[in-house]
């Protein structure tokens, strides 16, 4: 029930961003609009290229898709809403949206042509520069709440918010989140301007609508991620619990979308170097200071 | 204990399996995806043999770390996608060879030593996670902080090595425009 629930959430989250993404481009508000254009993907010819890596080809979009979805498997929507409530729940999202790097590797190597390979590789280097600013402001996070379960994450969060409480550390991984759902301004292995598509390049019809589907749940799933870290989770005055992880994780997962479309594509190389020379620094200074703070303050 | 034992089972064969995978393909990155998924199932045992955070730990540097040896291996090797048909195996004798000693000693240890009294029950995840904070932190601290600093030197060593040297007219700092 708690599983059909989570995935229910989240497929129906993915649909309201599609929905609103939509929206946002076309100036139209369809909501059947992303149903619509995945039943006419699954309509049209699914072309696979010409001597490509078969198993890579076919197994990316799945891998991607089931990599979300595992990810959002330890997030918990309330205190008993959670598929997994693993002892290392916050250390297995990293776990598993690593992964995201090797599905997106295999999209790009297995349709064999140069824009889909470029784009794979590229999110190897994307995530040397954003992995850090991942697991940095998660180990403070689990500092403060002494532990890696995320419903005991979330319960040190009752009285203060980590968003108030650590800040600079929820600016750091708001920023890597969007690099790793490889959103504007990081979407470097799918670049539609200089890359026509990227990892996207290749694929069409049903391979490409899953594909599609994996990369919204990704955003739904990161942004449920940082509900649970930084936004107090389930905790909020009158509504249910599970009602305020919802509106948490929709609204950040909202503010992802739009924010890529106000700022330019930034250079891999510009990527890598604010990240090593800044973002880690500060995300260091960042668990120095959460450390002093639960020395000093009771 | 019946399910564990036949899950432990599947991942043990699934490890060996991807591990063949990898001395059976030409293509430089179906190789190391191989070896990655081969250590995802090691790190799935782990799960099974509830170490989790253990499991957890694997299955999630194999991810990065294989990625980044499949870049290497593409860059260095001749033939990286494989459709060149080049052979790439040489001492196939020797090699065959070494395989069955190491095979044969590992089967060895693994049934003749003494591997003491079988845990009951393991201790819940988050203990497990508290119990091994404190060895890394405690008595073991030493041992794991110079096999890291060894490492990052060796790291920092080979990265000064691979990077040409570059004459003093060059600005280092600056950026050559792509």
């Amino acid at each position: 029930m708690t599983v059909a629930i989570v995935l229910l959430t989240l497929f129906g989250s993915a649909w309201l961003l599609a929905v609103i993404e939509g929206w946002t481009v076309t100036g139209r508000l369809q909501p059947a609009a992303p149903l619509l254009s995945g039943l006419a993907h699954l309509g049209r010819e699914s072309i696979v290229p010409r001597s490509p890596d078969r198993v890579f080809f076919e197994a990316a979009p799945v891998l991607l898709l089931v990599v979300a979805v595992l990810g959002a498997a330890v997030l918990p929507l309330a205190p008993d809403l959670v598929i997994a409530d693993l002892g290392t729940g916050a250390l297995f999202i990293n776990a598993a949206l690593a992964y995201v790097l090797v599905a997106l590797i295999m999209a790009g190597w297995g349709p064999n042509g140069a824009y889909a390979m470029i784009g794979g590789w590229r999110f190897l280097g994307q995530l040397i520069a954003y992995s850090m600013l991942i697991v940095m402001p998660i180990t403070a996070v689990a500092m403060r709440a002494e532990s890696l379960v995320n419903t005991a994450i979330v319960g040190s969060q009752a009285d203060l918010w980590n968003i108030v409480y650590q800040p600079l550390g929820f600016v750091l991984f708001y920023i890597a989140a969007m690099a790793l759902a490889f959103r504007s301004p990081f979407d470097l292995p799918t670049a539609e301007g200089e890359l026509a598509g990227g990892v996207d390049a290749e694929y069409t019809g049903v391979r490409l609508a899953v594909l599609r589907l994996a990369r919204l749940t990704l955003v739904v799933t990161l942004a449920a991620a940082t509900t649970v870290f930084y936004l107090g989770g389930w905790h909020g005055p009158l509504l249910p619990p599970w009602a305020w992880s919802l509106i948490k994780t929709l609204a950040v997962a909202v503010s992802m979308l739009l924010a890529g479309g106000y700022l330019p594509r930034i250079r891999e190389a510009d990527l890598m170097r604010w990240c090593w020379t800044l973002g880690i620094p500060l995300a260091l200074l960042n668990i120095v200071i959460v450390g002093l703070l639960i020395l000093v303050v009771p | 204990m019946g399910a564990q034992a036949f899950f432990l089972a599947v991942f043990g064969l699934a490890a060996i399996g991807f591990g063949v995978a990898v001395f059976r393909t030409s293509s430089m990155v179906r190789s190391a995806l191989a070896l990655l998924f081969s250590q995802t199932a090691v790190g799935c045992m782990f799960l099974v043999m509830q170490t989790e955070f253990l499991g957890v730990l694997q299955i999630m540097m194999m991810a990065t770390e294989m990625s980044i040896m499949a870049i290497f291996m593409v860059m260095f090797m001749m033939d990286p996608g494989g459709l060149g048909g080049m052979d790439m195996t040489h001492q196939k004798r020797f090699s065959i060879g070494a395989g069955v000693v190491a095979a044969g000693a590992a089967i060895a240890v693994a049934l003749l030593a003494d591997w003491g009294p079988v845990t009951v029950q393991a201790p819940a995840a988050a203990m497990q996670t508290r119990e091994l904070g404190h060895e890394l932190l405690g008595r073991s601290m030493l041992i794991f902080e110079t096999a890291g600093v060894t490492i990052l030197t060796a790291m920092i060593a080979a990265t000064a090595v691979a990077i040409p040297v570059q004459r003093l007219a060059d600005n280092g700092d600056k950026e050559v425009s792509e």
